[in-house]
């Protein structure tokens, strides 16, 4: 497993944002679904080695990353884009992704070819001497990925990576999430059920800090079919789930 | 074998092909500067950092004006050893401002790298120092300037000393791979720098015996021991 979470915990003052979540999760993609202050990010932040868990045990890439240097070997093999990336305006597309690079330790013979290669998945090729100030919105949430995706990484956590892509966009992204799923364990956080239902093999769902499911994409659909609301079936269990947890 | 020229031959995978085309076409080659760096540093990431500094504009600014006002204030305000002392803490705090949570976009970004975020710090704080002081170097030379005079003191006695300080921090940070060392190196070289420069002066005895020195002192012990308490903690993310 390259993830395994037990009753993991992190508190901000008085507010608990994440409430004793186990999580485990090998390769493939793995989506974390939830409301806004779920907790997800909070989470996701921990997974990254941003922020460190009040209380419980956190096992990235069969390593503890709470000791400074089992922490830098599994950042060297970790891809992450935050929720709100900013960005190096004066930087070009290729700079940005380079430097990020560098900064994950990858052997410097390595990194044009690695950085080449992660622009043109992310299909800013045509993009990749320009600055980054003159790029738009889906653009730059591009580069993000590019620079998470940069190492080839065996933990890939992607914030809310669809926000800002047109549909077109989109579809090539779920595509390439489920090609990195193929070796890597990615896991993604978003509240947009349609993308976990396209690219997603296992799915979890946290509301108020807590995991209240976890399953396939198509147990969270079974869930809604008697209580649901919303227009697909993914959202109608989603909906179900939420309201039992809550009720 | 001829091959038409329209067509790739079928064993050929464009894509790879055109990967290390794009390799070469968009690859930056490093100056010398920034490869010295990298060896010295024994990390490209960090020299990269180190060199990136201050094509952050924003950051940049904030940083360069509260150090040269902490300059100022020390080299050229009341003369007490006190001020001297403290204009570190208020440069670093101003440099970490900067290039951490406060401007930097990129700093949440920057928190989940190999290269550990506090390296970096202490590779900005020396790029900060040592161009400024290159720039009072060069407004001390002219000495047709009516300011020139200042900015010589401002240099030499803040700016070009504080760039050794922080260049013994990285290199102590960098021998023994850790920033905590390197920093707490860095105090003990300035507390050192302040008290010979008191020596100096024949004012030795005042710096140990003048009560007015007890609250810096006592804030750098503070400071050192926070630092070696860090350095020394429980790691965090473990069951407990």
């Amino acid at each position: 497993m390259n993830v395994e979470i037990s009753d993991l915990t992190r508190r901000f003052g008085r507010h608990q944002a994440v409430d004793g979540v186990n999580l485990q999760a090998g390769p493939g993609v793995f989506g974390l679904l939830g409301p806004n202050g779920a907790g997800k990010t909070t989470l996701l932040r921990m997974m990254a080695t941003v922020i460190p868990p009040t209380t419980g045990r956190l096992q990235l890439l069969g390593r503890d990353p709470g000791a400074y240097g089992t922490r830098r070997e599994v950042r060297r093999r970790l891809g992450y884009l935050p929720q709100s990336l900013g960005y190096y305006p004066g930087f070009t597309v290729a700079e940005f992704v380079e430097y990020f690079a560098l900064l994950k330790e990858m052997p410097p013979s390595r990194v044009p070819g690695a950085v080449a290669t992660a622009i043109e998945r992310v299909d800013l090729g045509g993009r990749a001497r320009a600055r980054l100030r003159t790029l738009s919105g889906g653009m730059l949430r591009r580069v993000g990925i590019a620079q998470a995706i940069v190492n080839e990484p065996e933990l890939l956590l992607l914030d809310e990576p669809t926000a800002g892509l047109d549909p077109e966009q989109r579809v090539h992204f779920r595509a390439l999430l489920r090609d990195l799923g193929q070796q890597a364990t990615v896991v993604v956080s978003t509240h947009l059920v349609e993308d976990v239902g396209a690219a997603c093999s296992q799915v979890a769902l946290m509301d108020q800090g807590k995991i209240v499911f976890q399953g396939t994409p198509a147990e969270l659909t079974a869930r809604g079919t008697e209580h649901g609301t919303g227009d697909a079936p993914l959202e109608r269990g989603y909906t179900a789930v939420l309201a039992a947890a809550r009720s | 074998m001829s091959v038409p020229h329209d067509e790739a031959p079928a064993d050929v995978d464009l894509g790879r092909v055109w990967i290390s085309v794009a390799a070469q076409v968009w690859r930056r080659q490093p100056g010398r500067l920034e490869r010295t760096a990298a060896r010295l540093l024994r990390s490209p990431g960090l020299a990269r950092a180190l060199l990136t500094t201050p094509s952050l504009l924003v950051p940049w600014l904030i940083a360069s004006i509260v150090v040269l006002a902490a300059g100022a204030a020390a080299t050229l305000g009341s003369g007490q050893p006190v001020v001297a002392l403290l204009a570190p803490a208020l440069a670093a705090a101003a440099i970490a401002f900067a290039y951490g949570p406060g401007v930097d976009p990129a700093w949440e970004l920057s928190c989940s790298m190999a290269v550990s975020d506090r390296m970096v710090l202490l590779a900005r704080a020396l790029a900060v120092f040592a161009l400024n002081a290159a720039l009072g170097l060069a407004a001390s030379a002219v000495s047709t300037l009516p300011a020139s005079g200042a900015a010589a003191a401002v240099t030499f006695g803040w700016l070009v000393p504080m760039t050794a300080v922080c260049a013994l921090a990285l290199a102590v940070a960098t021998v023994t791979r850790s920033a905590s060392a390197g920093a707490a190196a860095g105090v003990a070289a300035w507390l050192i720098t302040v008290l010979s420069g008191r020596v100096a002066g024949g004012h030795f005895g005042a710096a140990v015996t003048d009560t007015v020195l007890f609250l810096p002192y006592l804030a750098i012990g503070a400071g050192c021991a926070v630092v070696v308490l860090y350095a020394t903690r429980i790691p965090r993310g473990i069951l407990r």
